[in-house]
């Protein structure tokens, strides 16, 4: 039969073009190491310290949540070439960098080897569950709570971390990603002990805040916050009326300052909250925008400003 | 073997107690400032993840998922002609499916992942396979029983489905439970700018309900490769912009069918999937729109039978929670089909569904069908379905 024949045909071309093409080298030969970030934040620190020495790429955008990324295959080629992927761990891109790295067919960044980094491994981790978890208590994270750069001293701890692996895989430069990874966590505990004191003079009346998602553990422990609660009744569950009615009350009643909420949650429900309330509603960047060059402590910095402002403005 | 009491001398002199000043300042130095940076990073050390309960016990054991999908139906006709075998099929409560999937890598060359779904009436192994980890120049490989990736649609799982029913030229041309078969498929992603993955794999071609359209129920045995089904596809990838996304398959698959000696079946398809998922602060709405077409020719004693059919289904998400969805299926039909000797004429189905996410774990679906097989009246169907995921299930590709 014609159609057979044309497909085994077809199938012989394949397979030559395989055996030709299998062989051809990938694009990481290039003389920069190939460093992919998972989130822009991490990708921030990555470029910082490794300077010109590697190029870097971020997979999920600055405006989206990193719980859910689409595991858009054109990442996978991202992946393909990296020499080392620095990732946030604690099970945060669970649902979707696995997928993504399966896809890589990369063993140079698979878990264990030093071309991946969980950088959570280098910072001391909060809200790790000590009783028993289920989904009942809504989208928690096992293993604690993975949103640690909003603390610039973990910034800086990973960092170190960045550079520990990069002088692994490039150690002609590794004094180079050392003194850089030390700059950065010098200076990142410097504006921590700057910018706390500067929170820590204003009135505890005027350090109480509501979140929207328990994402801010990090930022509100540093910035020395008290938060009154949440308005996801549980973490990932969207709020519901009566919650949303008695964290309101709440807030009449302590005279919380500001709600503060990543970019990605919806701000309807909460700008209502604020406006009846008479508390500032703060939208922070999920990320810096690291493709438009914004640096890690920077866009910190910017973040503190924001909700300075608005605690500071409270009658 | 050491003399014990050397050992005990040297074990003595080691524990001594020695004045710090014995020590050049230079190395004292050296230790002081080791000793500094140690005590940074001890937290991480000590209270970070990798001594966690969940870590420790990820690392030995599988990842494993129950998922329970289950439907309350209606439909105007007693035999409602569904083509799935997880399809809602008869009017009062019906049991779709309940799958379990295992996954977790064998070693450092291998990932194993396996669906096996429970019903009332059985046990069936749907997937389970190995997949390779570190083979070198992009390539890929997998070997077990798998659903072959022809199409868009066919390696989904029902739970990856935006409907609850199976798409009709699925059903009709690869079988009621997707084409898949025990084989062995090699992928290679080319290195090119953009996303391009080449797929072959060989497989059984026997298989009512998982490879209908070759050997189906007649299972002839495998005299030489020639028995088996071969399929190959092209899946590209287009990142149109940031919030839009482009993939296209090319697909085809050649292999015996049981009408008579040497007679064979090809199958080409293509599809396309188009994904708007703008990333604006705040933004959770979205667009998906899915389109697929299958050809099929298949050598009968005397004859070539060719038909075509496919289907357009599009995803409107609202906001986290809900979404809706529209579905247009149209299938030939063919006189004198063996297969299908009452799908004689063109079958045309209509379907809308309203879906409601409580959390990524659960979701209800409500869907209401209008079928119109030309060769008898309408048969109208609405179904109420749930679907729960408990356990760790892994994540699903784009």
């Amino acid at each position: 039969m014609n159609m057979n024949r044309s497909f085994a045909a077809m199938m012989r071309l394949t397979l030559a073009a395989l055996v030709l093409l299998a062989g051809s080298p990938g694009a990481s030969a290039a003389g920069k190491l190939q460093v992919v970030a998972s989130l822009p934040d991490l990708a921030a620190v990555a470029q910082e310290v490794g300077g010109d020495r590697v190029e870097v790429a971020a997979l999920a955008e600055t405006t989206q949540d990193p719980h859910f990324v689409d595991a858009r295959p054109h990442l996978i080629l991202k992946l393909n070439r990296a020499d080392l992927l620095v990732h946030a761990g604690l099970e945060l891109e669970l649902g979707w960098l696995p997928v993504l790295v399966r896809g890589a067919r990369n063993s140079r960044i698979y878990d264990g080897t030093p071309g991946n980094l969980d950088a959570s491994t280098a910072i001391s981790v909060k809200e790790i569950p000590t009783g028993k978890v289920d989904r009942t208590m809504g989208d928690v994270h096992p293993t604690g709570n993975p949103h640690y750069m909003t603390d610039p001293q973990n910034g800086g701890r990973v960092a170190r971390a960045i550079a520990d692996r990069l002088a692994k895989l490039d150690p002609a430069h590794a004094a180079s990603y050392k003194a850089r990874a030390e700059a950065i966590q010098k200076r990142s505990g410097e504006m921590a002990r700057r910018i706390a004191a500067q929170f820590n003079a204003l009135p505890e009346a005027k350090r109480r805040v509501v979140t929207y998602h328990r994402s801010l553990t990090y930022l509100v422990d540093w910035l020395g916050l008290i938060v009154v609660d949440e308005l996801e009744p549980k973490p990932g569950i969207a709020p519901s009326p009566a919650h949303v009615a008695k964290v309101l009350a709440e807030m009449r009643q302590a005279k919380v300052a500001a709600i503060l909420q990543e970019v990605y949650y919806p701000s309807r429900t909460s700008q209502l909250v604020a406006t009846r309330s008479g508390a500032k509603l703060v939208l922070i960047p999920g990320f810096p925008d690291f493709a438009g060059g914004e640096r890690y402590l920077d866009n910190l910095e910017e973040i503190a400003d924001k909700v300075f402002q608005a605690l500071e403005s409270r009658s | 073997m050491p003399d014990p009491l050397v050992a005990g001398m040297a074990l003595a002199l080691a524990t001594a107690p020695i004045a710090t000043s014995d020590f050049p300042p230079d190395d004292l130095r050296a230790i002081e400032k080791e000793l500094q940076i140690d005590a940074e990073r001890a937290p991480a050390a000590a209270l970070g993840p990798a001594g966690s309960p969940v870590r420790a016990r990820g690392a030995a054991n599988p990842d494993i998922s129950l998922t329970l999908d289950a439907a309350a139906a209606a439909f105007s006709a007693k035999e409602p002609l569904m083509t799935g075998a997880h399809d809602p099929s008869r009017t009062g409560f019906n049991w779709q499916q309940l799958e379990m999937g295992v996954e977790a890598p064998v070693d450092p060359f291998f990932t194993f992942k396996s669906f096996i779904v429970f019903a009332p009436f059985g046990v069936e192994v749907e997937e389970a396979y190995a997949t390779t980890l570190d083979l070198p120049g992009n390539l890929q490989a997998r070997a077990g029983q798998f659903l072959t990736r022809f199409g868009r649609i066919n390696a989904m799982h029902p739970h990856g489905w935006d409907f609850v029913d199976q798409t009709l030229v699925v059903g009709k041309m690869l079988g009621s439970e997707g084409n898949r078969g025990l084989g062995a498929e090699l992928s290679w992603l080319i290195p090119l700018p953009w996303y391009v993955e080449a797929v072959g794999s060989l497989s059984d071609a026997a298989g009512d309900a998982t490879a209908r359209s070759f050997y189906g129920a007649a299972d002839l045995g495998v005299a030489s490769p020639l028995d088996l089904q071969a399929t190959g596809a092209l899946k590209q990838f287009f990142a149109l912009s940031r919030d839009w996304s482009l993939a296209w398959g090319l697909s085809g698959a050649n292999g015996p069918n049981a009408s008579g000696r040497a007679n064979r079946t090809d199958l080409f398809g293509t599809d396309l999937y188009l994904k708007y998922r703008p990333l604006d602060p705040g933004a959770d709405h979205g667009l998906s729109v899915t389109l697929e077409a299958l050809n099929r020719r298949r050598q009968q004693p005397g004859s070539v039978l060719v038909d075509t059919g496919g289907y357009v289904a599009a995803v409107w998400r609202f906001d986290r929670h809900w979404e809706s969805g529209l579905r247009a299926d149209i299938v030939e039909g063919l006189p004198g089909d063996p297969l299908d000797p009452d799908w004689s004429m063109p079958r045309y189905r209509g379907a809308v569904s309203l879906t409601y996410r409580p959390s990524e774990f659960s979701r209800l679906r409500l869907q209401g069908n209008a079928d119109f097989p030309t060769w008898q009246p309408p048969i109208y169907g609405a179904f109420l379905a749930l679907e729960v995921t408990v356990g760790a299930h892994g994540a699903h590709a784009f």
